[in-house]
């Protein structure tokens, strides 16, 4: 399945579900990134590493990593 | 007015997320400009206040650092949650005023349906309506107070609307409320991802029934201006429009978080920060500097040139005029600090960052801290508060001590006039900047060691992670930002000052005692003459020549003698005090326009003892530049390194390998510059 790490600067998706095996899966959880909820790529740093995502109105950094254990549709 | 018959005022506690306006609120109902900053979780430690008199509530109110939810992620965070249940001192709070930020109704709603779920007694204050109105949107508050059971009151704490409804919504609840009821029914809260999905997919259907769309009903046809309340459940566009980016911001986010651009302006802010420090301060600082030289040398004429007229002069005047010199340059960093804080552009330099310093074990969310640290290295290692991960945050504070703190400049601003020649003074700004980039590049150095030692250093291990919210870019409050810098500056001075002044009368005391006046041979000799002698012969027999003699062992490696070595000891102390304590050992008196120049024309004097070579040349200085880069030379961050990091295992190791690596740089430095000839 696509997880957020792999979107393109601008791309939307909605969020399908969060891999809850991951220990910053609650954290993301918490701070609005749940199923259903529509998410867009809208910068990434140097390395691609970390990632600014468009959630609720604001704007989030993530690592990599982490927007990995966000799987989308 | 009806206060529950406690022992003490009632407790109010602000909570909410980060940047939601509980500082903002907090200082409005306080009176206490206490500090606002645009960096989730700059409060790292809670501020208490009292309610101003003009709202005639007695109450204690209690400001604490962001959370998102009950369940702490962080060490700011469960210092937060604890108060929540029960604060250290004051116990449990009667009653909690939630910040909801309104722009970001669904995400903040979280805390208010937890607070809610363990029976905390809460009253919603809803920020940012103004944001929320501009998005032509508004929120239904007494619908979502009946959906919460709880007050709802619309304030804007930069301006106080809508406080005078939120106190009499407070003085309410407190006249009706019978104390005991709640404590009991808390329960601890806990809750596994399947409830948060279910929570927020609640919190979804209240957010829909509770926003208004502003926009003209006339525009819209088909619908009835009474049906207000159903508009907003046919109309997909209002929360569309709620989801919405301020488009500003994301303007200007793609150049400065651009891949290439977004490098380019993180380089040239924090180059221009550290050249502005010298640069902008420059003519404030001669400006103090003949101030003090002046009084220095009226007072002398005054007092006379007796052991008073010398205490008064080179004890107190000169000890506290050469700190006081130094102001200008701690003031423009607080206020450069505070700018890019209070703009937003703080948590973007952190996301910048956070891919290089997870290389040395570090985290984005170490780059704030770090940066404080070029003020002061105690508010610094208070803020790795914010770094959940603890390893990382143990690193954070061990590294700090190497960030070229506001005490330093002094004697780097010293030790440069020392070397640059008169006419050459721009290069001051450019030197200063490398030793900036030299210490930098030091620690991260450092830092990538320590971390590869791991294990052996510090024994943590821990889900490393990066989550920080971008805020919205915004014009910085120069009233709030030069509020903030005056508050620094003087607490700064307050917490500096008085170990300064006391070190420099201890320091006058060794220097001038037992031997205070000195027989020597008069004959044929000039006025200027005697009081020279008298100076040299006072010192050579002072208490502080004894100290010198023990640890002149270990300064002449490094090519210094014992009357700096006694200044380096000073420094212990405070590292800004090396300034004053050479300009009393070396008995400098004010006979040039400035004390900066006197203590510099002191030093070309100044001989190794008993011969003519001289003391300070080109290498010592750079020698002891070196020394002030690595040394850890403060008692205050010693201590606060030890609380912080629970425990005495990071101080001891920050003791020792800083200082030890300090002197062996400085031997290497100061030998090899003279085995190439440049002495
Ligand atoms: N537009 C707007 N800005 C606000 C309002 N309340 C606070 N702010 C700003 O939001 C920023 C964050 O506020 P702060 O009190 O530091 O939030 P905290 O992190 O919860 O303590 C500050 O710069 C405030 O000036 C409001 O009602 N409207
Ligand atoms: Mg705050």
């Amino acid at each position: 399945m696509k997880s957020a790490s792999q979107l393109k600067l601008g791309e939307k998706v909605v969020i399908k579900n969060i891999d809850s095996s991951h220990p910053s899966s609650r954290r993301l959880l918490e701070i609005g990134f749940t199923p259903g909820q529509e998410i867009e790529l809208i910068n990434s740093s140097v390395f691609n590493d970390p990632m600014a995502f468009s959630i609720r109105g604001t704007l989030i950094a993530l690592r990599r990593n982490e927007a990995g254990c966000i799987k989308v549709e | 007015m009806n206060l529950p018959a406690t022992a003490r005022s009632p407790l109010i506690t602000l909570v909410g997320p980060p940047n939601s306006g509980k500082t903002t609120l907090f200082n409005y109902l306080s009176g206490n400009n206490f500090k606002t900053v645009n960096y989730p979780g700059a409060t790292v430690e809670y501020s208490l206040g009292k309610f101003q008199s003009k709202f005639s509530l007695k109450a204690i109110l209690l400001d604490s650092p962001g959370i998102v939810s009950l369940i702490p992620n962080s060490p700011d965070e469960v210092v937060a949650v604890k108060s929540l249940y029960s604060h250290p001192e004051l116990g449990p709070p009667d009653l909690i005023i939630v910040t909801v930020d309104a722009s970001q109704l669904s995400r903040h709603l979280l805390l208010v349906s937890q607070l809610k779920k363990s029976n905390f007694r809460i009253v919603i204050a809803l920020t940012m309506v103004d944001i929320l109105q501009r998005k032509k949107l508004a929120i239904d508050t007494i619908k979502l107070g009946e959906l919460f059971s709880c007050d709802v009151v619309k304030i804007d704490g930069r301006s106080g609307k809508g406080v005078d409804n939120l106190i009499s919504k407070v003085e309410n609840i407190f006249s009706s409320m019978n104390h005991k009821s709640t404590e009991s029914t808390r329960a601890n809260f806990c809750n596994d991802t399947n409830d948060l999905i279910d929570t927020f997919n609640k919190i979804e259907k209240i957010e829909a029934e509770v926003l208004i769309n502003l926009v003209d009903p006339s525009q819209l046809p088909n619908i009835s201006k009474a049906n207000k309340q159903l508009r907003i459940l046919i109309d997909p566009k209002s929360k569309i429009e709620c989801n919405k980016i301020d488009a500003r911001t994301l303007k200007i986010d793609r150049i400065l978080l651009h891949r290439i651009w977004g490098l380019v302006t993180f380089f040239a802010v924090m180059t221009l920060t550290f050249t502005s420090i010298f640069w902008l301060a420059e003519p404030l600082i001669s400006v103090v500097d003949s101030l003090f030289s002046l009084l220095s040398s009226e007072s002398l004429k005054l007092f006379g040139y007796g052991w008073f007229g010398d205490l008064v002069a080179n004890g107190i005047i000169s000890g506290t005029g050469s700190i006081l010199v130094f102001v200008p340059q701690i003031i423009i960093l607080f206020l450069i600090l505070g700018l890019l804080e209070d703009t937003g552009y703080l948590a973007r330099g952190a996301m910048l960052i956070d891919k290089p310093l997870s290389k040395i074990g570090l985290n984005g969310k170490s780059f704030v801290p770090m940066l404080s640290g070029f003020a002061c290295a105690i508010p610094a290692i208070l803020a790795t508060r914010t770094i959940p991960n603890r390893r990382e945050r143990l690193l954070t504070i061990f590294i700090i001590p190497l960030m070229s703190c506001s005490a330093r400049l002094p004697v780097y601003a010293l030790l440069l006039a020392f070397i640059l020649p008169s006419d050459k003074s721009w290069l001051g700004g450019f030197l200063l900047a490398s030793i900036y980039i030299f210490s930098i590049v030091a620690s991260a150095i450092i830092a990538g060691i320590i971390n590869k030692l791991r294990n052996k250093l510090i024994k943590e291990e821990d889900n490393s992670s990066f989550i920080l919210e971008l805020p919205a870019y915004r014009i910085p409050k120069f009233k709030v930002v030069i509020h903030n810098t005056i508050t620094s500056t003087t607490s700064y001075l307050r917490k500096a000052g008085p170990v300064i002044l006391t070190l420099s009368l201890f320091l006058w005391m060794l220097t001038s005692f037992p031997n205070i006046n000195p027989s020597i041979d008069k004959t044929g000799l000039t006025k200027d003459e005697i009081l020279n002698l008298t100076k040299a012969e006072r010192l050579s027999t002072s208490y502080a020549a004894d100290l010198g003699k023990i640890i002149q062992p270990i300064m002449t490696p490094i090519g210094m003698d014992w009357r700096v070595g006694v200044s380096l000891i000073a420094a212990f102390a405070a590292r800004e005090v090396f300034v004053s304590s050479l300009a009393l050992i070396f008995k400098v008196t004010s006979d040039e326009t400035t004390l900066q120049n006197s203590i510099v024309s002191a030093m070309r004097n100044a001989t190794v003892e008993d011969t003519e070579q001289k003391l300070f040349t080109a290498s010592t200085i750079i020698g002891l530049i070196i020394y002030f880069i690595f040394a850890m030379q403060c008692l205050s961050t010693i201590a606060v390194s030890r609380k912080e990091s629970g425990g005495w295992r990071i101080p001891i190791l920050q003791i020792l390998i800083f200082t030890a690596a300090a002197y062996v740089f400085t031997f290497i430095s100061v030998n090899g510059l003279r085995a190439l000839g440049w002495d």
